[in-house]
């Protein structure tokens, strides 16, 4: 047991910092950060900078030499995922690609599936957008009503997708639909979104603009071979997706950072020498210490190849213990966050209001390490 | 990077877990007790070596051993021998079990007192060395499931042997020490309860199938995880920043740990007999240790923001600030 990087893994985080301090442009935080990387212009900018990280080896590095990647380790793509997600996330939406689109495909898809879909993710230029919550199933995805009906040799499509973020957007949709009776008989499908029948809207909420979108599907005709994995198999594969999703994200990376922009906004107002302020900061600090260490024992169990537990639902459960109070902390210390002050505080405020929900409600993680990782039973 | 054990490691942990096991039942006269201080498992681990294992091994063996031997209900003093003394006095031995105590409380009752033979009292900037003989210690009724005892007569701090500029490492030390204690003991009393209640019925359910249960008991076993993996990474560091960390993770949450706790294990559970108060009332001694949570947060923060004023407590302001907080 130990917990430091090894020099490889110094020099990579470096390597990292330079290509940002390379590709991001001066006004990067003042004008592309606060617009959220769901926005229009950064999803704009993301094709353009995700393709100049490609050029560097710095977009897919944990991924097989024959789907772009460079065979690197896990832990390559999680410095990776720190150093941009506390940069503003200038990947835009491609974060999700990286994190579980591409590896999902690599497991689940037919080979003609990975090189079509892979060699564009690791092109830097393919957004996708993630058609899984609709208006009646959100925590309860399983009670999904989009229907997808096979006739011949393809699928009819219908029914509507909400939240899904970047799909005005998007070239591409993973879709689950429902092909059978059972509860869990859904399959997906890689539906482009130039499809006929495909239309989105997009509506406002608390969360920026790019995040909340709806997604009509009537009668979207895709072929057979849209569809990942088995017919009625899309639940083991969700399962697996989300898997990813819960780590993906390191919380405790922009948590940090968002912590330090407003002690540095304290401390320029001259109000830090409040010792309740400040320890009310530390203890927030030590939170997302502990969501970081609970990580990267996860990423360390998958580097090992070791097998799924619930502890990837506990990192979720800790990260957003740290972010609620954060949140609380800026309201209460830096309340013109959200009033015309720091843009940074305001985009980091509004990204985490449904930092509770998104991936899988804190209840069900609740739920999950109950039953796998306290053996506990439901009535 | 990497949350294995070592072979090294797994040897130690095994080797200690061997001694613990044949300890891990209370005696029957103890059962009743607020606390059992195993004066053999005690000789037993320092005859072992296991309380030098901080000097031959390493800070991050001391918090494994300080670990293990805190799941067990006995008492033994593992945290000054095993992992304080090294840093302070590195080769040098000292008779033990230390006392870990601040100058600002000396009247008061200590943990570990009545056990103790040498005291490390921290005195601000410098270290202050007693013997404690044990004619000059009172033990002190307490529901904490530690001995405690007031000196006396009190120690001649001035006359004392001082280890001048070695309070801040004092309490660093101390800080992961305590950590690595909760860690051990929280699992255990989450265990303990996890297994009653998946024993426990009512309204012809156990206790552990309601979702209200459930969800909080995940929590108190985050708190458990979370600090298990502060307190050894601050013990693998070093660095001050990372013993504040951990000791205002752990501190912060001893509250959660032990309503939670209690309110699952319901009547029973305030009961000696259960046996929960001997992990739990451990828990809740070393909450306000080494300044408590409030002083190991405003350390912290002094460390990773440098504001103009950083604590009230100006004994406690003198944290190691040479770490590199990340």
């Amino acid at each position: 047991m130990e917990f430091g990087w090894t020099p490889e893994q110094e020099d990579y985080r470096k390597r990292v910092r330079a290509a940002l301090g390379e590709l991001l442009p001066p006004n990067w935080n003042g004008f592309y950060v606060p617009q959220s990387y769901a926005s229009d212009a950064q999803i704009e900018f993301s094709r353009t900078f995700c393709a100049e990280l490609a050029k560097r080896g710095l977009l897919v590095p944990h991924w097989p030499k024959e789907y772009g990647g460079n065979n690197g380790e896990d832990w390559e793509h999680f410095i990776l995922g720190e150093e941009m997600k506390a940069a503003g996330e200038p990947r835009g939406p491609q974060y999700m690609n990286v994190n579980w689109i591409g590896p999902t495909l690599m497991r689940f898809g037919t080979e003609e599936q990975r090189r079509q879909h892979l060699l564009g993710i690791a092109s830097g230029t393919v957004i996708w957008c993630q058609g899984f919550s609709e208006p009646g199933a959100g925590t309860d995805l399983a009670a999904l009503v989009t229907r997808a009906e096979r006739h011949g040799d393809h699928y009819i499509i219908n029914g509507s997708k909400i939240w899904t973020s970047y799909a005005r957007k998007a070239d591409w949709c993973f879709l689950l639909a429902r092909t059978g009776p059972g509860r869990k008989e859904i399959s997906v499908f890689l539906v482009p979104m130039n499809t006929r029948g495909i239309t989105v809207t997009s509506f406002p909420g608390l969360i920026k603009d790019g995040h909340l979108n709806e997604v009509f599907c009537s009668d979207v005709e895709v072929p057979l071979d849209a569809r990942l994995g088995d017919e009625g198999g899309g639940w083991k594969i969700i399962t697996h997706a989300l898997s990813y999703e819960r780590v993906g994200v390191p919380r405790y990376h922009t948590g940090l950072k968002a912590l330090d922009l407003a002690i540095a906004q304290l401390k320029q107002e001259s109000r830090f020498d409040d010792p309740v302020m400040q320890s009310r900061a530390a203890l927030i600090a030590a939170k997302f210490e502990a969501a970081r260490l609970l990580t990267y024992q996860v990423v360390d169990q998958r580097v090992k190849r070791a097998p799924q537990t619930s502890d990837a639902n506990l990192c979720r459960i800790a990260a957003l213990e740290a972010v609620e109070d954060l949140m609380n902390f800026m309201v209460q210390y830096v309340p013109d966050c959200l009033a015309g002050g720091d843009a940074l505080l305001e985009d980091y405020y509004r990204i985490n209001v449904p930092a509770g929900i998104t991936g899988g409600t804190n209840e069900l993680q609740l739920d999950l390490v109950a039953k796998r990782g306290l053996g506990l039973v439901r009535k | 990077m990497d949350f294995q054990l070592n072979e090294e490691q797994q040897a130690l942990v095994s080797a200690v877990q061997t001694i613990l096991q044949d300890h891990a039942e209370l005696p029957q006269s103890a059962r009743l007790q607020t606390h059992f201080f195993d004066h053999a498992l005690q000789e037993l681990l320092g005859s072992t070596g296991f309380l030098n294992v901080g000097r031959e091994l390493g800070t991050l063996a001391a918090a494994l051993v300080i670990i293990e031997a805190a799941r067990i209900p006995a008492v033994i003093e593992v945290t000054g021998q095993a992992l304080i003394l090294a840093q302070l006095v590195g080769d040098e031995r000292l008779r033990g079990p230390v006392a870990l105590l601040s100058e600002r409380d000396l009247p008061k009752a200590h943990r570990n007192l009545p056990i103790a033979r040498t005291a490390l009292i921290d005195v601000g900037e410098d270290v202050a060395i007693v013997d404690v003989e044990p004619a000059n210690v009172r033990s002190v009724e307490s529901i904490y499931a530690y001995p405690y005892g007031r000196f006396v007569q009190m120690p001649d701090l001035r006359a004392a042997r001082r280890l001048p500029g070695r309070g801040a490492k004092l309490r660093q030390w101390w800080r992961v020490g305590l950590a690595a204690e909760i860690a051990g003991a929280a699992q255990s009393a989450v265990s303990f309860t996890i297994s009653h209640v998946k024993q426990r019925h009512v309204f012809g359910h156990p206790v552990g199938a309601f979702q209200s249960v459930q969800h909080r008991l995940v929590q108190c076993h985050l708190v458990a995880t979370g600090t298990h993996y502060l307190a050894l990474r601050a013990a693998w560091s070093g660095e001050a920043y990372h013993a504040d960390l951990a000791a205002c993770y752990a501190q912060q949450h001893v509250q959660k740990l032990l309503v939670d706790l209690h309110q699952f294990t319901g009547a029973m559970g305030i009961t000696n007999e259960f046996l929960l108060h001997f992990w739990t009332y451990r828990l809740r001694a070393l909450q306000s240790e080494a300044g408590g949570m409030i002083e190991a947060a405003l350390s912290a923060a002094g460390s990773r923001w440098k504001p103009t004023e950083v604590s009230r407590a100006p004994q406690i302001a003198g944290a190691d600030t040479s770490a590199s907080p990340r």
